[in-house]
C-alpha cells in the first residue's frame, strides 16, 4: 500500500478483537495470534538467547543542529552564519562554538560523505562527552537524518499537490501524531505500536506475555501489540496495591481488604470499567512476580538521579531479574520530555543531552557488567528534528533527525544515512531546480529524511528476531522501502 | 537554587527581563506598590462578579430532578461533588435556575491575592517565593478545594486542560503568582466570552513564557524568524484543531475519504508574524535588590508584571503582509488591528464552536457525544439564542441540560460516561466530607507521582498537550471502533496502584500531616447501620451508581467490623469510603 491509512493498524486489531471482554492479560484468544498462525516459526530465536530493545524517547522534537554539530570547518561556517555564531568560529546565537565541540569529536571507521560526496567531520554536542565515547570505542552509531516517511520523497515532490503519487505523514510538525507515526506508523488514536507488534511475533519465547514489553514511563502506544501489551513499572519498582493483596488488613479488617481484592478484579459489563479493572488485576497478578526479578541486587554500575538514568537503571534490573520474568525477548521503553526548545536552546538543550549521553552510558556500562552487552541495544527516538534556522533564541518543528543506537551488537563508530548539506535556503539554478545543496530540506532547514523510521524500525527489528516475511506485519509501509538509497536493513546491527 | 520540593528552579537574574524594557522602570508611588506586593492587610481585594443570563431550556426534556440520585448525578457534572444541601437546592429550583444561580455567584478571593495573604509575595523571604512554583500548587488546591464558586471552579479547570499552561514549564521569577493569574484569568472568564478569553490569554505573561510570545520577534533579515509555536498551537489546541469539521464534531473528508487539514505550515508561519513584538509590561515595576551569600546580588522584580497584559516593546513587531486561514492581515496594520483579525478569524472560524463544545463535553460529561449532542452544544456556542456566538456559560449549561446527560438511556450504555480524572477524585473527597485547612495553608503540593500519588495535578500537565489528549484510545479495549477514552492515558500498573495507597492514606489522615483531614461528622452519625452509610456515600460520591450487588458486598464487609468505640466507628468510614473510590462503578462517572 502507498497510502498512510491513519487506522490501518486499529481497524485491522478491531476486527479481530471486537467481542472479546476477556480479562486476561493478553487482547485475543490464543487461536487467533499470529504464533498459532504458524508465522511465528520464522521469528529468529536460537534457543535458549535472550534479546532486548529500548527505545529511549526524546519528547518535543530534538534539535539535530545541535547534537550531532557539523565540525569540518567548510560545515561548521555554514552552520555558524545560519545559527548566529560569533566571530572567529565562536558561540553565538544558537550556534555552538566550535572549540567547545573539539572534546566531543566523533572519529569513525570512516568518514560519512553528504549527499552532495563531501566528505564530513561531526561533533556531538559537548554535553555527550560519555556518548562519543561510546562511539569513538564502537560501542555506538549515529543514523543519520531519519525521520517518518511513507516512502521516498525528494523536495520537488514533497511539494507537489499529488498526495496520491507523492504521500506525506500526515500531519508534520505535530508534536502527539509525529510521536505516534513514530512509534506506531500511524497518527494519535493508534493502537499498535511496532514495539507491541514485534513482541506479538516473540510471544510463544516468554513464559508469561505480561513481561514481553515493559515501560518504565507514561502509556505510549510504542509498546502495545495485537497481544502484547505495555506493564508499566514505575522507577521504584512495581507499585503493591496495599489493601488489595491477599489478606490484606485495612483499616483493621481482613474482610476489607478481600471486598477490595474482590472489586478490583471485577469483570463489568460497562467497558470503561471493565478495561479499568483489567489493569488493576494485572497489577496485582504481576507486582510479586516484578517484584521477585528486582529481588537481587542492582547492577553496581551508577546511575545518575535524573529520571532518565532512573528509568534505565530499572530497565537494566529488570533485565537482570529477566529469569524471574520468564522472558526471552523483551522491548522496553523510556522517556524524557523538554525538547521542545522553541527558546532558550543554548541555555536548556546543553543539559538535557547530557543527561541523555550519561544515561546512556551508564545503560550499556551496566549491560556490559552483566555480560549480555551483545544482546541489549537501546536506540534514541523522537517527534521531529527542529529547524536549522534560529527564531531568536530557539527553533521550532522540524522533521528529520540524528539519532543514536548503542549496544554491543551494534557496528559503532560509524555513520549511517546519509549527511544532509547544511542549509537553509530555497534557491534553485537556471532550470528551475533545487540547487543540490537545497535539496534535502523543506524550508528553514528542516530536514527532509533521507532515511525512513520505518528503515531504522525494521534494522533494529531484524536483529530482534523478526524475519523478513514478518516485517510488513510489524511496519506496513516497509514495502515501500527496499530500493536505491533506501535499504530495508540500515546494517548497524552485526 | 532548590525549591522546598528539591526541585531545581533555575532562575534567571531579574536583570534579563529589565534592561531591554523601552520605556525604562516608571517611578511609581512606592506606598501603593508595597501594598499589592507585601502581604496580608494591603490592596482590597477583588472578586470575579456573577452576571445574570437568560437560559434557553426548550428542546430539552429532563429539566428538573425527581430523585435524589438524579440531583446528585447533575451535580457531580456540573461542579466537583454533592451535598445535601445542594441536592436539596437542585431538587427545589430544577437544573436551570440553579445554573444561572451559579452563574450569577461572584466567586471567593482571586488566586492571587491568596497567594500574597499568605505572604508568598514578600521577595525578602529567604524562602525566595519568586523562585518556585509549590505556592502555585498550594493555590490552585485551595481554589479547587475551598472556592464558594465551584461551577465557575469546575468549568475553569476544564478551560484549563484545552488552555493549558502548566507550573512544569514556568521558569521565570514569580511564577507562582503568573500562574495564579492564568488561574484568575481562566476564571474571569469561564461564564464570560470565549473570544475574551482567547484574547487575554494570548497577551497573558504565563502563556507568554509557556508558548513563547513572550519575546518573539521579526524576522531579522539575517535569518532568524518568528517563533511559531504559539501560532501552531493556538490552532491546533485552542480554537481550530487539526482538521476541518462538521458542525457535530465529525471530521470533513474529501472525495478520496480523507481527512482536510485545516492549516498547513504556511499558515502557521505567517500566523506567528501576528504575535510578533511583545514583551513584559514593567511600567508598575519596583526592583528589589537582594544580597546573595556568597557575594554579589540579584535584582528582583516587583510581581506587577505577572498580572499585566504584554505589550509591544522595543520594534520588532512584524511589518509583512501575513496571509493565513483565508485572510491577510495587512503589514501596515497595527498590532492591536492584526491581532484582532487574526483572533476574530479563528473564533469564527466553522471548527471552533464544535472543537471547543466536543472537549468541554468530554471534560464534564462523556468521552464520546453523540455527533449530535455535539451539534446542539456547538449550535449554542454559535449562537447563545441571542445572537451572540461565544458564550461560555450558555454553553456550560447547554451542556449539562440536553437530554444525553440528563436522561437516563446513559445509565445502561456500556459506553456512556468517563473516568474521574485522578486530581478530581480527591477534590471530591474534600468537599464531600468537609475537609478543611485547619492553617488556611492548603498545602497539598504537587501530586504528579503516579506510583505513590495522584499521577496528576491541578496546573500541572507535562506538556500543553494537557494529562491526556482528546483522542486517546486505550489498546487493546472492547470500545467501539472510533471511540476514545481520553483519561485512560493516565491509567497503567503504576497509577492504579499509587492512587488507591494514597487514598487509603488520605481518607484516614489527611493530607499535611491532617492539617487537612475530614472528622466524617455526617458519616459517623450513619455509622451503626453500614447499609445507611454507604448508600449516603454512594449517593454523594457517585450518584448511587453502585449495584446492589457491589452494595452487598460492600455492607458485608463493613458489617464484619466492629463499631464500639470512637476508633473504630471511623474505621469503619474509612473502609466504607475507599470502597466506593476503589470501585469501578464509582471511577467511571455516568
Amino acid at each position: 500500500m502507498h497510502l498512510l491509512q491513519p487506522d490501518l493498524h486499529s481497524r485491522r486489531a478491531f476486527l479481530k478483537r471486537s467481542g472479546q471482554l476477556a480479562l486476561s492479560g493478553t487482547a485475543l484468544p490464543f487461536a487467533l495470534n499470529l504464533a498459532a498462525m504458524g508465522e511465528a516459526a520464522a521469528f529468529n530465536a536460537p534457543a535458549g538467547d535472550y534479546k532486548a530493545l529500548v527505545c529511549i524517547f526524546l519528547y518535543g522534537g530534538n534539535d539535530y543542529g545541535n547534537t550531532v554539530v557539523p565540525y569540518d570547518n567548510a560545515s561548521y561556517d555554514l552552520y555558524s552564519t545560519i545559527r548566529g555564531g560569533g566571530p572567529a568560529r565562536s558561540a553565538g546565537g544558537i550556534a555552538l562554538g566550535q572549540s567547545a565541540l573539539a572534546p566531543t569529536l566523533l572519529g569513525p571507521l570512516s568518514a560519512p560523505l553528504d549527499s552532495l560526496s563531501v566528505s564530513r567531520q561531526f561533533a556531538l554536542n559537548p554535553g555527550m562527552t560519555a556518548l562519543a565515547g561510546l562511539f569513538n570505542s564502537g560501542q555506538a552509531a549515529v543514523q543519520l537524518n531519519v525521520g517518518t516517511l511513507v516512502k521516498p520523497l525528494t523536495r520537488v515532490q514533497y511539494n507537489s499537490a499529488d498526495h496520491v503519487s507523492y504521500p506525506r505523514p500526515p500531519q508534520l510538525f505535530s508534536h502527539n501524531d509525529q510521536q505516534s507515526i513514530w512509534q506506531s506508523s500511524s497518527p494519535e488514536g493508534s493502537t499498535i505500536g511496532w514495539g507491541g507488534s514485534m513482541a506479538d511475533l516473540a510471544l510463544s519465547l516468554n513464559t508469561a506475555a505480561t513481561f514481553s514489553c515493559m515501560s518504565v514511563t507514561g502509556n505510549a502506544v510504542f509498546l502495545s501489540g495485537n497481544q502484547a501489551l505495555q506493564y508499566q513499572v514505575s522507577t521504584g519498582g512495581a507499585i503493591k496495591i496495599n489493601a488489595a493483596v491477599a489478606g490484606a488488613s485495612v483499616y483493621g479488617s481482613s474482610a476489607v481488604g478481600a471486598a477490595m481484592n474482590s472489586l478490583l478484579q471485577q469483570k463489568r459489563s460497562h467497558i470503561l470499567e471493565n478495561e479499568y479493572n483489567k489493569v488493576s488485576t494485572r497489577a496485582l497478578a504481576a507486582e510479586g512476580v516484578v517484584t521477585s526479578a528486582l529481588a537481587a541486587a542492582p547492577p553496581t554500575t551508577v546511575f545518575a538521579t535524573d529520571s532518565l538514568a532512573q528509568q534505565l537503571k530499572m530497565v537494566a534490573r529488570l533485565i537482570k531479574g529477566r529469569t524471574v520474568l520468564g522472558a526471552r525477548r523483551q522491548v522496553f521503553l523510556v522517556s524524557m520530555g523538554g525538547f521542545d526548545l522553541h527558546d532558550n536552546l543554548i541555555r536548556d538543550h546543553g543539559p538535557l543531552l547530557a543527561k541523555v549521553s550519561d544515561a546512556m552510558t551508564a545503560f550499556h556500562a551496566a549491560t556490559v557488567e552483566m555480560g549480555i552487552a551483545k544482546q541489549v541495544t537501546a536506540f534514541t527516538a523522537s517527534d521531529f528534528g527542529r529547524t536549522l534556522a534560529s527564531n531568536g533564541d530557539g527553533a521550532d518543528h522540524g522533521w528529520g533527525s540524528h539519532h543514536f543506537v548503542v549496544g554491543g551488537a551494534v557496528k559503532g563508530q560509524q555513520f549511517y544515512g546519509t549527511a544532509p548539506p547544511v542549509s537553509v535556503a530555497d534557491t534553485k539554478d537556471a532550470g528551475g531546480n533545487y540547487l543540490p545543496q537545497n535539496q534535502w530540506h523543506v524550508g528553514q532547514g528542516r530536514l527532509l529524511p533521507s532515511t525512513s523510521v520505518d528503515q531504522y524500525a525494521a534494522t533494529l527489528a531484524k536483529w530482534f528476531g523478526v524475519s523478513a516475511s514478518e516485517m510488513a506485519g510489524v511496519l506496513p509501509s516497509i514495502g515501500n522501502f527496499g530500493g536505491t538509497g533506501y535499504p530495508v536493513d540500515l546494517g548497524f546491527m552485526a | 537554587m532548590q525549591d522546598a520540593k528539591g526541585n531545581s528552579a533555575i532562575s534567571r537574574p531579574e536583570s534579563d527581563e529589565v534592561s531591554w524594557s523601552g520605556p525604562g522602570i516608571a517611578a511609581l508611588a512606592s506606598t501603593a506598590l508595597a501594598a499589592c506586593g507585601g502581604g496580608a492587610g494591603g490592596a482590597p481585594t477583588a472578586v470575579i462578579p456573577g452576571a445574570a443570563v437568560t437560559l434557553n431550556t426548550s428542546g430539552y426534556t429532563q429539566l428538573s430532578s425527581v430523585t435524589d440520585a438524579q440531583a446528585s448525578r447533575f451535580l457531580l457534572q456540573a461542579q466537583f461533588s454533592a451535598s445535601d444541601t445542594e441536592i436539596a437546592a437542585v431538587k427545589a429550583q430544577g437544573y436551570a435556575p440553579w445554573i444561572q444561580t451559579q452563574v450569577a455567584t461572584a466567586s471567593g478571593t482571586l488566586g492571587w491575592d491568596w497567594l500574597n495573604a499568605q505572604g508568598y509575595g514578600d521577595v525578602n523571604n529567604s524562602a525566595n517565593y519568586y523562585d518556585n512554583s509549590y505556592p502555585g500548587d498550594y493555590m490552585v488546591w485551595s481554589q479547587l478545594m475551598a472556592a464558594p464558586d465551584a461551577a465557575r471552579k469546575r468549568m475553569a479547570l476544564a478551560l484549563s486542560e484545552i488552555f493549558v499552561v502548566s507550573l512544569v514549564g514556568l521558569n521565570f521569577n514569580w511564577r507562582s503568582h503568573a500562574a495564579a493569574h492564568y488561574w484568575d484569568t481562566l476564571n474571569s472568564h469561564a461564564f464570560g466570552n470565549y473570544r475574551d478569553l482567547l484574547g487575554a490569554i494570548t497577551l497573558n505573561v504565563a502563556m507568554g513564557y509557556y508558548l513563547n510570545v513572550k519575546g518573539s520577534r521579526k524576522a531579522d533579515g539575517r535569518g532568524t524568524q518568528p517563533d511559531e509555536n504559539y501560532a501552531r498551537e493556538v490552532m491546533q489546541l485552542f480554537s481550530v484543531g487539526l482538521v476541518l469539521l462538521n458542525p457535530d464534531g465529525s471530521p470533513q473528508l474529501d472525495g478520496s475519504g480523507n481527512k482536510i487539514d485545516t492549516y498547513g505550515a504556511s499558515d502557521v508561519s505567517m500566523l506567528a508574524q501576528v504575535f510578533t513584538g511583545y514583551d513584559l509590561d514593567m511600567s508598575g515595576n519596583v526592583n528589589t535588590v537582594i544580597a546573595q551569600t556568597g557575594g554579589g546580588t540579584r535584582t528582583i522584580s516587583s510581581t506587577d508584571f505577572a498580572r499585566l497584559p504584554m505589550l509591544q516593546v522595543g520594534n520588532y513587531h512584524s511589518t509583512v503582509d501575513s496571509t493565513f486561514l483565508g485572510i491577510t492581515v495587512p503589514g501596515t496594520a497595527t498590532p492591536v488591528e492584526g491581532l484582532k483579525l487574526a483572533l476574530d478569524r479563528l473564533f469564527n472560524h466553522q471548527n471552533t464552536a464544535p472543537f471547543i463544545s466536543k472537549q468541554l463535553i468530554q471534560r464534564l460529561v462523556t468521552s464520546n457525544p453523540s455527533p449530535a449532542y455535539v451539534a446542539r452544544v456547538a449550535a449554542v456556542f454559535a449562537n447563545n439564542g441571542a445572537g451572540v456566538r461565544g458564550s461560555l456559560a450558555h454553553v456550560y449549561a447547554a451542556i449539562l441540560l440536553d437530554d444525553e446527560a440528563r436522561g437516563t438511556a446513559g445509565l445502561s450504555d456500556p459506553q456512556f460516561g468517563k473516568l474521574r480524572e485522578p486530581m478530581l477524585r480527591l477534590v471530591q473527597w474534600g468537599r464531600t466530607f468537609g475537609a478543611t485547612s485547619a492553617s488556611g495553608s492548603w498545602k497539598m503540593g504537587d501530586l504528579s507521582n503516579a506510583g505513590t500519588q495522584l499521577g496528576q495535578s491541578p496546573l500541572r500537565s507535562p506538556t500543553v498537550f494537557n494529562f491526556f489528549r482528546p483522542g486517546y484510545v486505550p489498546p487493546a479495549t472492547a470500545l467501539g471502533l472510533g471511540a476514545v477514552a481520553p483519561e485512560f492515558q493516565l491509567v497503567n500498573e503504576s497509577s492504579v496502584g499509587g492512587y488507591l495507597n494514597f487514598l487509603q492514606s488520605v481518607i484516614q489522615n489527611g493530607l499535611n500531616s491532617g492539617d487537612i483531614k475530614s472528622a466524617y461528622a455526617n458519616e459517623l452519625a450513619l455509622v451503626t447501620d453500614s447499609a445507611a452509610l454507604l448508600k449516603r456515600i454512594s449517593l454523594l460520591l457517585c450518584a448511587d451508581q453502585l449495584s446492589a450487588a457491589n452494595q452487598t458486598l460492600i455492607v458485608n464487609a463493613l458489617n464484619a467490623m466492629p463499631f464500639a468505640s470512637n476508633a473504630q466507628q471511623l474505621n469503619r468510614v474509612y473502609a466504607a469510603v475507599l470502597l466506593v473510590m476503589a470501585s469501578a462503578e464509582y471511577l467511571v462517572q455516568k
